[in-house]
């Protein structure tokens, strides 16, 4: 599956995202590059009544989450009763349109 | 460094201006602040604008050039200063350093922005181009989004209540309808906003938990000061007012990668700046203007500028310190709440209703005897902050 590109300092271990020229905590250069875990839990979340321009929808939930190796990302939460702390697990999906084009991103779905 | 006073200020309803250009209303808010302080036909050193986006909102860049030319104050030298919605503040710390470090001696700095150009999900989106480009705005992240995702962890951490929100509102409106200046002038109730079973209907959820009444209104308005050294101010006739501490700070881009999400790291470190180049502490402020584009952001604040112990401020607000009257009051203005947040104006505003204060100008919402008064400016959210420290000379 596709997703999105993490970075853990080669010095320090410090596992980020999104992307910093240096270390957020060591100012270390050098990344490896590592893929979120397919797994997760809610840290937080809105369900969003007023979106931007150009989206037309209601309730949508958006949250974030952190992987169980560490990775923390923003994400659609594809789930009408969330709650801080529900494990999720990550798909790979169309989260809008921009300009005539789908942008894919992170969508959660809870696990069975 | 030299002391800066703020010899003038000045500004203009805000509100929704569809008769005003922002050219309009930069150059009457200019006018009124160099009017103010009995400036006269002195020349001018440099100019500083505060606006987050006027290219997007209304079609227009360099906004300080043109503005130097409506004032007739060439050659003087023009910059617009760029912070999202602090903007107005970063705009006065530039003018503070023109003026401390002796390269300038008359400095205005006006702040200002056009925002209902454009309609309300339109002006949504263009304040959401704040957010990281690829890992946030892609998913529909919006300010109240952010503020909504705040407000659940803190209310969860520190037991504030969806009432405290809405007791920030309703002081923040009630202190507004003393305030001429101010876009909202209606008085709000707890059954209107919150406690009546079709209060939902007055206040909807715009990003759970935060509500219509949570969030500041978008207004088109401007805001100036007129900055100069204490052997001017002395010449000219207002009461001094100085600004004797800055602080500015930074955090993390994202929410999700600040290691405690409910720790607003800048707004204390900013805070802490101004108050240890002021020489005062927060216990020795008699006013103060807080960033409350979102009502739990009032009570967030103050207790990361070291007003009250984490945990407290809504404590505070429910006892009513926050009031006018109250121990320390808080957004006696109104707030961005009532007065309104047109991106650019509101630092400078902040520090227009705190020399207003300072002077016993305030009229009905004066605080009695104010001396020391204090501003913070809260861009992005929460990653680009400034504090300023306001003191009357006796």
């Amino acid at each position: 599956m596709k997703t999105i590109t993490a970075y853990k300092c080669n010095k320090c271990g410090l596992v980020m995202y999104p992307y910093h020229d240096r270390c957020l905590n060591c100012k270390g250069r050098d990344f490896k590059e590592i893929a979120p875990t397919s797994k997760g839990k809610l840290l937080t979340y809105t369900v969003i009544e007023q979106l931007p321009w150009g989206m037309d929808e209601r309730g949508r939930v958006l949250g974030v989450v952190e992987f169980d190796n560490g990775v923390k990302a923003l994400g659609l939460i594809k789930d009408d009763a969330p709650r801080i702390g529900m494990k999720l697990k990550v798909n790979w999906e169309p989260v809008r349109e921009m300009g005539g084009e789908e942008i894919f991103g992170l969508t959660f779905e809870k696990t069975k | 460094m030299r002391p800066v006073v703020v010899a003038g200020v000045g500004m203009i309803p805000f509100e929704r201006r569809d008769e005003d250009s922002l050219m309009d209303m930069l150059a009457t808010a200019g006018l009124n602040a160099m009017d103010d302080a009995g400036l006269g036909d002195r020349p001018v050193d440099s100019v500083y604008v505060g606006n987050m986006a006027s290219g997007l909102f209304n079609h227009q860049v360099s906004v300080a050039s043109a503005l130097v030319d409506r004032l007739s104050l060439l050659p003087a030298a023009a910059d617009r200063v760029e912070n999202g919605p602090a903007s107005g503040g970063s705009a006065i710390k530039n003018g503070f350093l023109a003026v401390a470090s002796g390269f300038n001696d008359v400095v205005l700095v006006v702040g200002g922005e056009k925002m209902r150009e454009v309609i309300g999900p339109k002006a949504t989106d263009i304040v959401a181009c704040m957010t990281h480009p690829e890992v946030e705005y892609i998913y529909g992240l919006t300010l109240p989004a952010m503020a909504g995702m705040f407000a659940r962890l803190y209310m969860e951490k520190y037991g504030v209540t969806r009432e405290h929100l809405a007791m920030v509102a309703i002081k923040n409106q009630t202190n507004g309808l003393l305030n001429p200046y101010a876009h909202i002038q209606m008085k709000i109730t707890m059954e209107g906003i919150l406690t009546h079973p079709q209060s939902h209907i007055n206040s909807p959820v715009v990003a759970d938990p935060i509500h219509l009444y949570d969030c500041c209104p978008v207004s088109d308005g401007a805001a100036a000061v007129l900055l100069t050294t204490e052997e001017i101010a002395n010449k000219l006739k207002k009461p001094l007012v100085t600004i004797d501490g800055v602080g500015q700070a930074t955090d993390t881009h994202t929410l999700q990668e600040r290691s405690d999400p409910t720790d607003l790291k800048a707004v204390t470190l900013a805070s802490e700046q101004a108050f240890k180049m002021a020489g005062i502490k927060p216990k020795d402020i008699d006013v103060a203007e807080l960033h409350d584009a979102f009502t739990i952001l009032e009570i967030a604040e103050s207790e990361h500028a070291g007003f009250f112990p984490k945990g407290e401020g809504a404590k505070a607000l429910e006892r009513g310190e926050t009031q006018i009257g109250g121990k320390l009051p808080i957004n006696p203005s109104g707030g961005l709440k009532a007065r309104g947040h047109p991106v650019g104006a509101t630092g400078v505003a902040q520090v227009v209703e705190l020399v207003w204060q300072l002077r016993g100008e305030a009229g009905e919402r004066q605080v009695k005897g104010a001396a020391n008064g204090f501003s913070l400016n809260f861009g992005g959210f929460g990653n680009n902050v400034l504090a300023f420290v306001l003191r009357r000379k006796s």
